[in-house]
């Protein structure tokens, strides 16, 4: 279970990160090449973490 | 776009930071850094930071979550020797307050200061005399000494304690510490610098100064959650200020020996505490561009006065991204026939995305571009012009921002 803890914890820190872009970038959000990898790669993590956790405790 | 997700009830999500330019004169720098809000998030409960909290049963001896380094480097960061977090500025005020006014004595401070400077003297029984500034809206030292000197004529006895905010909350003008400092130290009066708009923004040293006490805001300058501040003193007044419980029970014997009176023991608990920690690496490197902040605001203001009638009330150029403009002779005479009124200024900005400005206020107002990148820096610059335009105020072209700049 202290796996799905930390990807709890991993996913709502990267979404913290992810409303850090927008407050960077409001309020017209051009994103920059680097901006919109840092996203996707935000978005992987909270996939990952969510796929373990449905799988951990649903499957 | 519209938020529906509710927190619970009727409590809505607060979406001002992720959807539009705020330009509120003291939220600004009060606005989270990621690693603050993370703390929030696992440190949110009550009393989180209490789980390894060993003898002296003590805030500030807490070492896992190293509570106790944190305080250490505080004091360090401010030139100081001892610190201490309490729950918001005021606080600091009042705990300085408490301890060296007594009934009738005489506080001195700037005739700009923040109200909750006169309610500590006022709690302790002190009484207030204010410090007019100069021409300019500047408190000096010279000014200082004169109104020092008059209290002692008037009473036979010298101020207990000087209080100055170092930039205050109306213009955001920069006043003399330095020279302050000087004179509290001639006088030998205990200094109290406010820092409440600069510890967390720019380098305060309170050694340099000759400040006997620091006080800062984390919720304005320091990248924290409400209520939350820092009161940093000297060894010296550490000892005073500090003072531990001497107090014992009469039927219990009890003592808490360990407990300092003027924080009520323990002070700031919880996700407010690790959220002030979690952000001070940031302040720690935030601080360093202070210029940058200057050079923005400056930038601005120079853009906002291309518009025929705008004014800017603090002093130029700015030292500081908190200030007072104008707009009677520009956007308050559009607001005499608008069927709006004074409103349609926050309106037009309002559409355009920007918020934070006093609602409905056309004549003086206050902004503050404080952690606004360059990009938003021209974004707002962009839209004042085109609010004029619209509605026929004469403006010189705004300048193409210079290649040099970071955008």
């Amino acid at each position: 279970m202290e796996k799905v803890v930390e990807k709890i914890f991993q996913s709502q820190f990267a979404l913290v990160d992810l409303r850090e872009i927008l407050r960077k970038t409001k309020p017209v959000f051009n994103l920059s090449e680097e901006q919109k990898q840092q996203v996707v790669d935000i978005i992987k993590v909270v996939r990952e973490s969510m796929d373990l956790v449905e799988k951990v405790l649903v499957k | 776009m519209s938020i529906e997700a509710k927190i619970a009830g009727d409590i809505e999500v607060r979406t001002r930071e992720e959807l539009f330019i705020n330009i509120q004169p003291i939220q600004v720098a009060g606005r989270l850094t990621p690693e603050a809000m993370k703390a929030l998030i696992a440190y949110g409960d009550g009393y989180s930071v209490c789980d390894w909290c060993r003898k002296p049963f003590r805030l500030d001896c807490i070492k896992k979550p190293p509570i106790d380094k944190f305080h250490k480097e505080i004091a360090e960061f401010l030139g100081m020797d001892v610190a201490r977090a309490v729950p918001g500025a005021r606080r600091g005020f009042q705990a300085v307050a408490n301890t060296l006014v007594e009934k009738g004595d005489t506080v001195v401070m700037s005739s700009l200061a923040h109200y909750t400077e006169f309610l500590a003297v006022e709690a302790a029984g002190g009484i207030v005399k204010e410090i007019p500034p100069n021409e300019k809206n500047i408190v000096t030292g010279e000014a200082t000494a004169e109104k020092i000197e008059k209290v002692k004529a008037e009473t036979g006895k010298l101020p207990k304690l000087i209080m100055i905010d170092h930039f205050d909350y109306s213009l955001g003008n920069e006043h003399d510490v330095y020279g302050i400092g000087k004179v509290a130290k001639e006088y030998d009066i205990p200094f109290l610098y406010n820092g409440a708009y600069t510890v967390g923004v720019m380098p305060v040293d309170g050694k340099k100064i000759g400040a006997d006490f620091i006080v800062g805001s984390g919720h304005k300058s320091f990248a924290s959650p409400a209520p939350s501040g820092i009161l940093a003193t000297t060894k010296e007044w550490a000892e005073r200020v500090f003072r531990k419980s001497s107090m014992k029970g009469d039927l219990t014997g009890r003592v808490f020996e360990a407990k300092e009176v003027e924080m009520l023991g323990c002070t700031l608990m919880g996700a407010n505490m690790i959220a002030m920690m979690a952000s001070f690496p940031a302040i720690k490197e935030r601080v360093k561009h202070w210029d940058e902040e200057i050079k923005k605001i400056n930038y601005f203001l120079e853009e906002f006065l291309r518009i025929e009638g705008n004014k800017v009330v603090s002093e130029m150029p700015r030292k500081h991204t908190l200030t007072k403009v104008d707009t009677i002779e520009s956007f308050h005479k559009i607001a005499k026939t608008h069927k709006r009124k004074g409103w349609f200024l926050s309106d037009e900005l309002k559409k355009r995305k920007i918020v934070g400005m006093f609602f409905g206020a056309t004549k003086t107002w206050k902004l503050n571009t404080y952690g606004l990148t360059w990009n938003q820096i021209e974004y707002l610059t962009k839209a004042f012009i085109e609010i004029a335009e619209k509605y026929n105020i004469p403006h010189t072209l705004a300048k193409k921002v210079e290649k040099e700049r970071k955008l």
